[in-house]
């Protein structure tokens, strides 16, 4: 067990991160040169563009050290996003070091003190690394002051590298094995092995990453995942290099893979722990939680013809996403398409990213909603993710919604910012803590709902880049909320239906409305386009019809092309969506859909 | 505001002739406008005298397919600028249509469109002489800067001088054309354009809006946002104003741009184009239609646009069609509700049945019934007991837009 080395890299984002782990990967010749390509843990193009780890990846590199020994070091790569802030858990527990990447410019962001305080409460063991010396804007001094500073560590402890250039990678590769400790365990133990990842191979099934914290594991033992209770044998288990090797088995410490004759990854929950079906552990690895959607909204094709493409590129991402969960929807407007639940709105994103690249779809998607839970006059209780089954307001006794813990950490100066976003957003028992010189943390309790639409975003631009978000769900209370429902010509446009709050029921009405009368074209019939809570108009936007739409000339050699032009108006027309006899086009769902806030000028 | 006046109310229209039309294409101005998408050429009389021989073989070569049709009964000189061919040159081309084709009797109606500095008491008297019963006069303003503005080389004064000329030369009808929707143009100019030209007792007034063609100078310009165009709420009000102020003097509209003193001096050419009666176009760009029979459907070409291009295919001894498409019942009716939503007569819904089979009420009584309260379209009967759907003056307006609104569900 002592040589193995256990580490997971944490930066903020652009400070290097994927870059730092390439590097490592090649001068431990994991991987043939002409197989390299950058970013070679991101192996979704996805990740690849934005630069952002989505899926967490691991790696297994044998190391030579100084002293002559040769060491196991598994890289654990960690998503970078709250959604995914489960999973990033379970990665960091995996792991007994952490190297925490620090821009030799940028210095010490919000990020790089939050991924710090992570870190820290899984009690890993940090190294600092000062990234990007290469620049000629480094600064490095400046940096290792702040990492004195800010992070409370130690800069002399601090290893100064350029992932770009390969400096310092050999000096980094000895402090893993000098600085970082080696795992703990009793491989006499009966298994407990962490699920800490699954991937998807379309020919092997699920592959499952796992941490060994005790016993050992080999084929074909029969393996019981302790939390969803079911068992499976053990075909396989090996090490993830940058392909998989097979190992006669893995022990107590040690990180790789189990191939078990999974088809998919339904019913895999990350975080759940494998141990002997014969010879059971008494407790799973402490810390499961298990990973429920918290945001749904509606995926229409922007083509009907489209549904079968969208059936299918769902059935297809859920194979490899096991978070993702979906159900058939209908819309008058849009047809037919799927109420989906996602782990986050970032989440959301990946998954309508994935599917309009992947699978070449374009899509619309509904306002993204909570799930309400909702006690009506008899006392039945019901769930509601979706506003179209939003019960009628006369049959509703009470509505609850969900509340989370929100904790922000942001330099004090943006204090008064961010505690009136909070507030705005009807956080209560909002809270600050000193953590550091200038360094807050805010906590506060704050609908769901809130959060969905652009909270992130405002935060980052209230304080500069410098506040960073992390929440967990605590309860649901009750809430004031009421259905708005978007009519065109007095007619519903149910896809555009939303709950939200009474206090922003308006505004975000009439928001809509705007959106929607810019993007309509001019008809020959005036439009109304109203905001509605039931019966009651609280916005009104109106489209005035054409008033001059005729050519002046049409002779003899002007009416085929004016035929034609007719031909292909009623083409486009039948690509538009009608509601209440009003032609709307598809970009118009789009643009009132976009998250908040992102534009109106 | 939305009006719900009906010009077509009232206005009596001309049984229709089922006799084919002869067009006549004369590419030549004397300048290029700079908002004409017209074949127009400049140049010189040996080219025009050469044309004219050039238009006499087409003559020839299309005439045997046009020997079982229903005489001819209108002629019509259109352009460019038709009167900058000499009398004799026109003489010449009508001399060959009446040997090769066949002529109403005693004779069909002529069209000459004209350009005010062309109209003398001598051309008018030739004209006259070789038939010419519609002289159109290419005026588009009496304002002398709109004149700058347009390119056009004559003179308020001139234009004026050139209507009372025309109409002292005993055409049964003088058509003025006019120009408007030009940026800036207010309510008051446009009225006033439209009294002078009253005042001047004209049998029939074309109003054409600015249209802004891709292509010419006008088109250029506002490519790159140096002609701004007029906001449409203004250009609306232009056309009703134009469509009432004329119905009060008694030139009611019969159709978007045209309006008439009496049923006689409508366009009796080009409503064949407004009902699919055949017609035959001859000279660079000019369009023909052929009307279905037993053996082929309705067919309509037309002729190269450019004029060398032309000329060169006639020199060849080949017809100079550039093109063809052939017309099947959907694509009729199409042509049909587009073109019969531009007219006060509107489209006969009896013989767009009979025709082409299009049952356009049954298809669309919801759209019809709100297209009637929002005051843009009635439907009326006529002495016969013939219904119409006839749009009013706010539906002459958007009358593209009105007809792409219609579902044609087709027979097959």
């Amino acid at each position: 067990m002592d040589h193995i080395r256990n580490f997971c890299i944490i930066a903020h984002i652009d400070h290097g991160k994927s870059t730092l782990a390439d590097r490592l990967i090649q001068r431990c010749g994991g991987v043939e040169d002409r197989d390299f390509r950058d970013q070679i843990l991101d192996s979704m193009d996805l990740e690849r563009e934005r630069g952002i780890t989505i899926k967490a990846n691991t790696v297994t590199l044998p190391y030579t050290a100084r002293d002559g020994k040769t060491y196991e070091l598994n890289l654990i790569d960690t998503p970078g996003h709250v959604d995914f802030s489960h999973e990033v858990r379970r990665s960091l527990m995996s792991c007994e070091g952490a190297l925490l990447v620090v821009d030799a410019s940028q210095g010490v962001e919000a990020q790089t003190v939050a991924n710090l305080y992570l870190a820290m409460e899984f009690g890993l063991t940090v190294v600092p690394v000062i990234n990007k010396i290469d620049l000629p804007s480094a600064d490095i001094d400046r940096v290792m002051e702040e990492i004195d500073r800010d992070l409370g560590l130690d800069p002399f402890e601090s290893v100064q590298v350029s992932a770009k250039l390969g400096t310092g990678i050999d000096d980094l590769l000895e402090a893993i094995v000098t600085k970082l400790p080696p795992p703990k365990g009793d491989p006499q133990a009966p298994l407990r092995a962490l699920l800490f990842d699954a991937q998807y191979d379309s020919y092997r099934g699920a592959v499952l990453l796992v941490r060994l914290f005790d016993g050992t594991l080999k084929a074909p033992t029969r393996v019981r995942l302790m939390h969803s209770d079911a068992e499976h044998k053990v075909e396989e288990v090996g090490n993830q290099r940058l392909k998989r090797v097979p190992v006669p088995q893995l022990s107590a410490g040690e990180v790789g893979y189990v191939l078990a004759g999974m088809k998919s990854l339904a019913g895999l929950a990350i975080g759940d722990t494998l141990t002997e079906a014969e010879r059971p552990a008494a407790e799973p690895v402490p810390g499961y939680r298990e990973a429920k959607p918290v945001v749904f909204s509606s995926i229409y094709p922007m083509a009907t013809d489209d549904y079968e493409d969208l059936t299918k590129a769902l059935e297809k991402l859920k194979l490899n996403d096991a978070s993702l969960i979906y159900e058939k929807d209908a819309s008058a407007a849009l047809g037919f398409g799927f109420r989906c639940g996602f782990l986050g709105l970032l989440h959301l994103d990946v998954v309508q990213a994935r599917l309009e690249r992947e699978y070449d779809l374009s899509l619309i998607l509904s306002a993204p909603s909570v799930r309400y839970r909702i006690v009506l006059n008899n006392d039945k209780e019901v769930w509601v993710d979706n506003p179209t089954f939003y019960p009628d307001p006369a049959n509703i006794k009470e509505a609850y919604e969900p509340y989370i813990k929100a904790s922000i950490m942001t330099p004090e100066r943006y204090l008064g910012a961010v505690m009136e976003l909070c507030r705005e957003r009807r956080g209560v028992e909002t809270t600050y803590n000193y953590l550091a010189a200038g360094r807050m943390e805010v906590v506060s309790q704050l609908p769901l709902a809130e959060v969905l639409f652009d909270f992130y975003d405002r935060l980052k631009s209230i304080t500069q880049g410098y506040g960073s978000f992390d929440y967990e769900l605590l309860d649901y209370r009750l809430g004031d909320m009421v259905k708005v429902d978007i009519l065109v010509n007095g007619e519903k446009v149910d896809a555009l239906s939303q709950l939200v709050h009474r206090e922003f029921a308006r505004p975000r009405a009439l928001r809509y409305c705007e959106r929607l009368a810019k993007k309509i074209p001019r008809q020959q019939f005036k439009i109304a386009i109203q905001g509605a809570i039931g019966g009651q108009i609280i916005a009104r936007e109106t489209i005035n019809p054409f008033r001059k739409d005729v050519t002046a000339k049409c002779y003899g050699g002007d009416i085929s092309r004016k035929r034609k032009l007719l031909e292909k108006q009623k083409e486009g027309k039948k690509k538009m969506k009608m509601v209440g006899a009003v032609e709307i086009p598809q970009e118009a769902f789009v643009a009132v859909l976009r998250t908040e806030d992102e534009d109106d000028e | 505001m939305r009006t719900t006046s009906r010009t077509g109310a009232g206005v009596m229209h001309e049984p229709r002739s089922s006799a084919p039309g002869l067009y006549l294409h004369v590419p030549f101005c004397s300048t290029i406008c700079p908002y004409c998408d017209f074949s127009v050429m400049r140049s010189a009389s040996p080219a025009r005298e050469r044309f004219a021989s050039r238009l006499v073989v087409e003559v020839g070569l299309a005439a045997p397919a046009w020997r079982d049709t229903r005489p001819f009964d209108t002629v019509y000189f259109g352009g460019g600028t038709p009167s900058q061919l000499p009398p004799e040159d026109l003489a010449r081309v009508l001399a060959a249509c009446r040997t090769h084709l066949a002529f109403a009797t005693p004779a069909p109606w002529i069209f000459l469109e004209a350009n005010p500095e062309d109209v003398t008491h001598e051309a008018c008297a030739a004209w006259r002489g070789l038939g010419v019963r519609t002289l159109s006069l290419g005026v588009q303003s009496f304002s002398d800067e709109t004149l700058r503005f347009l390119g056009r080389r004559h003179t308020g004064q001139e234009a004026s001088a050139a209507v009372e000329t025309a109409l002292a030369a005993g055409f049964d009808t003088v058509s003025i054309d006019l120009i408007f929707g030009l940026r800036g143009q207010t309510a008051e100019d446009w009225q006033l354009q439209l009294a002078t030209a009253v005042s001047l007792e004209p049998q029939h007034l074309s109003c054409y809006q600015l249209t802004i063609h891709a292509g010419t100078r006008f088109g250029v310009q506002a490519k790159h946002g140096q002609l701004p165009e007029l906001p449409e709420d203004d250009q609306a009000t232009l056309f009703e104003l134009a469509h009432r102020f004329l119905a009060d003097a008694g030139w009611p509209a019969y159709e978007v741009s045209n309006f008439a003193r009496a049923p006689l001096h409508q366009s009796r050419h080009n409503r064949k184009y407004w009902d699919h009666t055949p017609y035959l176009g001859l000279g660079p760009s000019a369009h023909s239609l052929s009307a279905a029979d037993a053996s082929s459907p309705a067919r309509r070409w037309w002729n190269e646009r450019g004029t060398p291009r032309w000329e060169k295919r006639l020199a060849a001894g080949e017809r100079p069609i550039e093109g063809q498409e052939l017309l099947g019942p959907k694509d009729l009716a199409e042509e049909a509700l587009l073109l019969g939503l531009r007219t006060t007569a509107g489209i006969d819904l009896d013989s767009l049945t009979t025709r082409y089979g299009v049952d356009l009420l049954s298809a669309n009584g919801a759209l019809v019934t709100r297209l009637t309260d929002e005051g843009l379209v009635v439907v009326r009967a006529d002495a016969e007991g013939g219904r119409h759907l006839v749009p009013t003056l706010s539906g002459l307006a958007v009358a593209d837009g009105l007809a792409a609104a219609f579902d044609l569900t087709l027979p097959n």
